[in-house]
This record gives C-alpha cells, structure tokens and sequence, in this order.
C-alpha cells in the first residue's frame, strides 16, 4: 500500500505567498486608520463611534485594526443558501464555486432579432427561465433591468418575476430601503414568515461602498437592514484603477479592501454573526475610451489576490466572471468569458456573477448564460483533475492489451469513460462531413437556438397559488401607491 | 525670440508639463507678448492638437488631464492681462452629478476636458438639485448645464433640470446631459439640448451648442 502519494491530481493556482497577504491586509489596515471611510449614515457612524473608532469632521471614519479583525472573526465563514423550497443548494465559503448571472443591465440583444433594444420585464422572465434551465447556473440575477416597469418599483418587479420562474437563489439589488423591505417582505411571504426566511435564506442582497473610501447613505441603509434581519448580503466595492482607486493594482487593492472591510466591521457591529459574502472588484478604467473594463488583465490578477486574503480571513466571497466587454457575442466574448471563467474559478471564489454579461456591463445575452454554462462545465472537468491511484493508471488493464491492442472493449473503459471524459452539450466534436450534413451550426447559431428551445419547453417549477396570490396583493398595494 | 517663447508653451502643453507652461507664460508676458496672442497663438492650438490625438487613441486620459492642467495654469496668469474684448471667456458651463447620483468620474472627466478647451467650469460637484443646476445657472450667467448620471435611477431627474430652465424662461441656458445609461432617445425624451456619448463628444457638443 502507497501511503506517501496523494492520489487526486487538481489544478491549484496561488498568486500570493503569507507575506504578501498579510502585507495586503496591512495596507488596508493603514488606510482605515489613518485615512479612513466617509460614512454617510449617522447611526454607522454612532455604531463605528461607540465600539472605539475615531469619527473626525465630515463622518470621516477611522477604524482601529482591532474592530477590523474582530468584525473578520464574528461574520460567519460558512454560509447555506436554500432554494425556494428550503433545500440546501450553496455553501458559500473555503473554495467551492458556485455561477450565476448579475442584475440591472439596461440593454438586451433580442434572441430574433439580433439587435440591441432596451431591457423589458418579459427579458427578465427569459433569463431567469434559462438560468433555472442551466444545470451550472446556481443562482440568478434579474440580469436586465426592464425598462417597462417605472424606476421605483423594478427591484421589487424583477424579484417578483424571478421568484415566480425559478426555485434557485436569488442574487438581487434595491434602489433604497424602502423597495428593499417590500421585497423582503415578499420574500417572508414566499418562505412562511421572517423566521424560516432568515432560517433558510433563498436569496442574497447585493449593496456596494463607491470607490474611493466611501459608503452611501443609500448602501448602509440597505447594508444595515440586511444585518438587523439576518438576510445574507453581498457588500463590495466595484473600483476603477486610475480613477476611483490608484492606477497601480497593489494600491487599487489596498483601497477596495479597506472599503470592504469598513463595510464588513458596519455590517457586523450592526448584529454580530449575520451572514455576509465579501470581497471586491477593482478592475482598469481605459484610458482611452473612460469606460469600466469587465476582462481587463489586470481585474483577474486583482481577483486571484483578493479572494487569497479574503480565504485567508475565512470568509464567504463573491466574485466576477463570464462577462466580457464585446458588444456582442463575437470571438472576443468567447476568449473573455473562458478566460474569466477559469480564472475566477481556480481562485475559488463562492458566488461567481455576471455570467451572460457583455458591453462592459451594460448589455445582456440570453444565449451567453448557456454559453457560460458550458464553459463552466468544462472548467469543472478541469480543476477537478484526475485521480492516480491503482485503478487509474490501470496497469493490469495495460498488461491485458498489450503492444497493438486496443481498450475500446474493455471494461475498464466502459467503467470509467462517463466519469474521466466531460462531454460538451453545445461545442462542436463532430468531423466536418457530418458537422456538414446537420447545417454547418456555428456555435452561436445554436446557442440562440437552445436559448429559444429553453424559452419554450422549459417549465420552472411554480409557487403555490395562495404564495402567488399574496404576491400579487404585495405588487398591486405598492404600485397603486407608487402611481399616487 | 517670440515665437521660440510661444513654441515653448505650445510644447508644454501638449506634453503637459504644467511648471514648464507657467514659466513660458511668464517669460512671454515679461517679454511684452499680448495675453490674447498667446493664449491664440500657442494654447488653443496646442489643445486642439492634444485633442487629436486623443481621438487618435496616440495618447490616453492622463495626458489629456496634464494637457489640461498645464492649459488652466498658463490660463491663471493669462486672465488679468486679457483684453475686454476676450472678457467673456469661449463660455460658462455649469455641470454637476443628477440628484442621487454619486458617481463623479465622468463628470470630472468632462469638466477637465471643457477647462482644457477654454471654458470657464462651475463644478457643482454630486448629487446635485435640479435646482441647484438652474439657480447657479442664473446667477452666474452660464450659457451651459451639463448633468452627468451614472444611475438608471438617477437619470430620471434630468428631466426635473429641464423642465425647470423651461419653467424659469431661459431660453440662453442649454442643457446638456451624459453618462453611461444616456442615448439620444432619453435624450429628446425628456427635451434637452444635447447629450455626450462620451467626454471628447460632450465639449464637441458644447461647442456646438454655443455655434448655433
């Protein structure tokens, strides 16, 4: 018996060594307390003040490493997110990955038409009904932002659409805390009250500081709202290096973390122990064109190194991939999400969004939530690596052929095939005379046609009626109230 | 002589070298060279070339800015020597982030591009009234509003700025809006002057704004 050999052979990837994380950690530590975050909530600020931060002129918060550390200890660092029926689905935490797509994108690409429109509420309905379809799509966003529905009552419409087409997670945003109570209050409706809501919470908040160093009125409402009731809540800055944050990665990092960490000590000083997913995402702004890159280079570098301290800190965390900064889904689209994809996932970040994204965050794709499943899918295959013990190296299988054999018929091969081999759904294996006699289908030929297939066949599994009822009393008293 | 002073400045600016632009300045004025000379001469087309280039993708955003800050240093020095003549500057623009909106990256971005053009910018920073924009307008006599918003959310309040020059009778007073969720179908929907597809398109369309 080989007891020295560790039989799983698994792609790692490590950017950073200890000290280096910790060199990361101290710079964030430096400028919370000696440049600190500007919080623009008073009761963040009385809570910072009372448990031993410095609050100078203009809420300019220093925070002492102390509540820093002590905030990195009482969040949980193991985080289960149920579906709509209450089944386990997520552990967010250590390096389990897990996909979905994001929210609030203005524009579509229309599956028929091929042209870019503006988002309605049927594109939210589509995509979560693809997301539910997609076997390695975890959780889902609104993805669009419906341009349909009047500013106001769209967070609280899109949540309700979702929740109506699928049983998965919802990863949602919320203009203020006022449509944030509403959905949460349909959220209790659809769980069975607020306890079994915060027992077995289907859905996570998504709030964010604005680079540099500060934290919104608006996000620390929404921040503190999500902590007081236990929702699970995902609180990180998106910065860009040489605007919003230093050009230079390690000092855009430094920044992000500290506003991160800021977020994470009001978070916790709100109600020790509520669940929160952390991180950040600190990309390049291009300096020719002003625009936020979604695939530069540098955000995967920045990436890896915050989701090591972040894994460090024991700590849930979020993080971006499957997006790219094409206007449609061309060949850079493809190389951006697989590039992405990759990446995200050998750093093992928890809740990987923006999965269909293209246009630099502003267009959605339904057919690249199922170009982003397959990716996924391969990816998985990969990290997952192959095992090298006895059964594998299959000696005795070699001997048994022999030179000039062949293993098709062997057992071995029909016992192990399934598992050792991922096989795509979409991507092409055929040779070219039959690749020929079924069409010629490119790639994205038929991924609008899966996507057009799912939108019709694809059945989400529906609420009850007396759920879906009380839904529609919930919209029907705040849009009536809205429209006043 | 002269125009070794006036290519000097002309070359700091383009390459943005702000203590270089001053010092030329200063040597051109002790020099007895003409503000209004030097600031046609030697800063607008320098600007203009800066600009270019910019459209070019030869040069990026931080040089642009540099560009920019060199132009408003030799700008500072120039401005007690004008003749009445220029006393109005190529115009005034007020500008700011619509209510709500936080997000300030464009809007500065816009504000240093419009400085470096020549005009005269009131930045009135973000989350800003509609109120705020019109009444400032007023009382500085500003030819241009120009509001920026990053939001969905937030755009929605450009409309109040229009309506509200609308309702105050200033038909001098152009608005001009910009931001990442902006088209040129928000843009007639809600009646203002014109909208910025980007920073460089944003003083393009002030410019072309204040031609009319």
């Amino acid at each position: 018996m080989e007891t020295s050999l560790n039989h799983l052979c698994v792609p790692r990837f490590e950017l950073l060594d200890e000290s280096q994380i910790l060199r990361l950690h101290h710079a964030a530590l430096r400028i919370l307390g000696e440049v600190g975050v500007k919080v623009n909530h008073q009761r963040a600020v009385d809570l910072l003040a009372g448990h031993g931060a410095k609050v100078d002129a203009d809420n300019i918060v220093k925070i002492p490493q102390f509540l820093v550390e002590e905030a990195i200890r009482s969040a949980p660092s193991d985080l289960i997110i149920y579906n709509r029926k209450k089944e386990p689905v997520m552990e967010l935490g250590g390096k389990r990955i897990y996909f979905g797509t994001g929210t609030d994108l203005p524009k579509t690409i229309d599956l028929v038409t091929r042209k870019v429109r503006d988002t309605t509420s049927d594109d939210v309905i589509l995509s979560t009904i693809i997301s539910d379809a997609m076997p390695d799509i975890d959780f889902i966003g609104s993805f669009g932002l419906p341009k349909d529905i009047r500013p106001g009552l769209h967070y609280i419409k899109c949540f309700e659409l979702e929740v109506r087409n699928s049983a998965k997670p919802i990863f949602f945003t919320a203009g203020s805390e006022k449509d944030l109570n509403v959905i949460l209050d349909m959220a209790s409706t659809v769980a069975g009250g607020d306890e079994e809501l915060s027992r077995f919470p289907f859905l996570i908040h998504y709030s964010e500081p604005t680079s540099p160093l500060t934290h919104s009125k608006e996000a620390l409402a929404k921040l503190l709202l999500c902590s007081e009731r236990k929702i699970p809540v995902n609180y990180t800055p998106a910065l860009l290096a040489g605007s919003t944050g230093p050009v230079t990665l390690a000092g855009s990092l430094g920044v992000a973390v500290a506003e991160a960490l800021s977020g994470l000590v009001i978070h916790q000083l709100a109600n020790r122990g509520s669940p929160i997913i952390t991180g950040v995402a600190a990309t390049a702004m291009d300096m020719l064109h002003a625009t936020v890159s979604y695939s530069a280079p540098e955000f995967r570098l920045t990436h890896s190194a915050y989701a090591e301290l972040f894994h460090y800190y024991n700590l849930p965390i979020w993080g971006t991939a499957g997006c790219s900064d094409a206007q449609f889904p061309d060949l850079q689209a493809g190389a951006e999400y697989g590039f992405s994809l990759l990446s995200a996932a050998l750093d093992g970040a928890n809740l990987i969004h923006d999965c269909g994204y293209l246009g630099q965050g502003f267009i959605a794709s339904p057919e690249m939530i199922v170009f982003a499943n397959e990716v996924i899918g391969m990816v998985k295959r990969y990290l997952s690596g192959f095992s090298i013990d006895d059964a594998h190296l299959a000696l005795d299988v070699v001997r048994s052929v022999g030179p000039g054999g062949h293993f098709l018929g062997e057992k071995h091969t029909l016992d192990f095939f399934k598992q050792e081999h991922w096989r795509p759904s979409l991507f092409n294996r055929e040779n070219l005379p039959n690749w020929i006699k079924k069409g010629s289908k490119t790639l994205d030929q038929k991924l609008v046609e899966k996507a057009l297939e799912i939108s019709k066949t694809h059945k989400p599994e529906p609420l009850s009626s007396t759920v879906s009822e009380e839904l529609d009393r919930i919209w029907d008293k705040i849009s009536s109230q809205m429209e006043k | 002589m002269m125009a070794d002073i006036i290519k000097q400045i002309y070359d700091a600016v383009v390459e943005g070298k702000v203590e270089e632009a001053s010092s030329a300045v200063q040597d051109a004025l002790n020099s007895g060279l003409e503000a209004d000379e030097i600031l046609n001469k030697s800063l607008i087309s320098a600007m203009d070339l800066v600009g270019q280039r910019f459209g070019e993708g030869e040069i990026f955003i931080p040089q642009v800015l540099w560009s920019a800050k060199a132009m408003q240093a030799a700008m500072d020095l120039l401005k007690p020597h004008f003749t009445a003549s220029r006393s109005k500057d190529v115009g005034k623009v007020v500008i700011g982030t619509a209510r709500g909106d936080i997000h300030d990256i464009g809007k500065n971005l816009v504000a240093i591009m419009l400085e470096g053009a020549g005009f005269q910018v009131i930045d009135l920073g973000v989350d800003v009234e509609p109120e705020g924009f019109v009444e400032k307008a007023i009382e500085e006599k500003a030819d241009v509003i120009a509001v920026s918003a990053l939001l969905t959310t937030t755009m929605q309040s450009m409309g109040d700025v229009v309506s509200l020059v609308k309702e105050r009778n200033l038909p001098s007073v152009k608005v001009i809006i910009g931001g990442a969720p902006v088209d040129g179908a928000f843009c007639e929907e809600i009646g203002a002057d014109a909208y910025g597809i980007d920073a460089m398109d944003g003083v393009r369309k002030v410019k072309e704004l204040l031609s009319r």
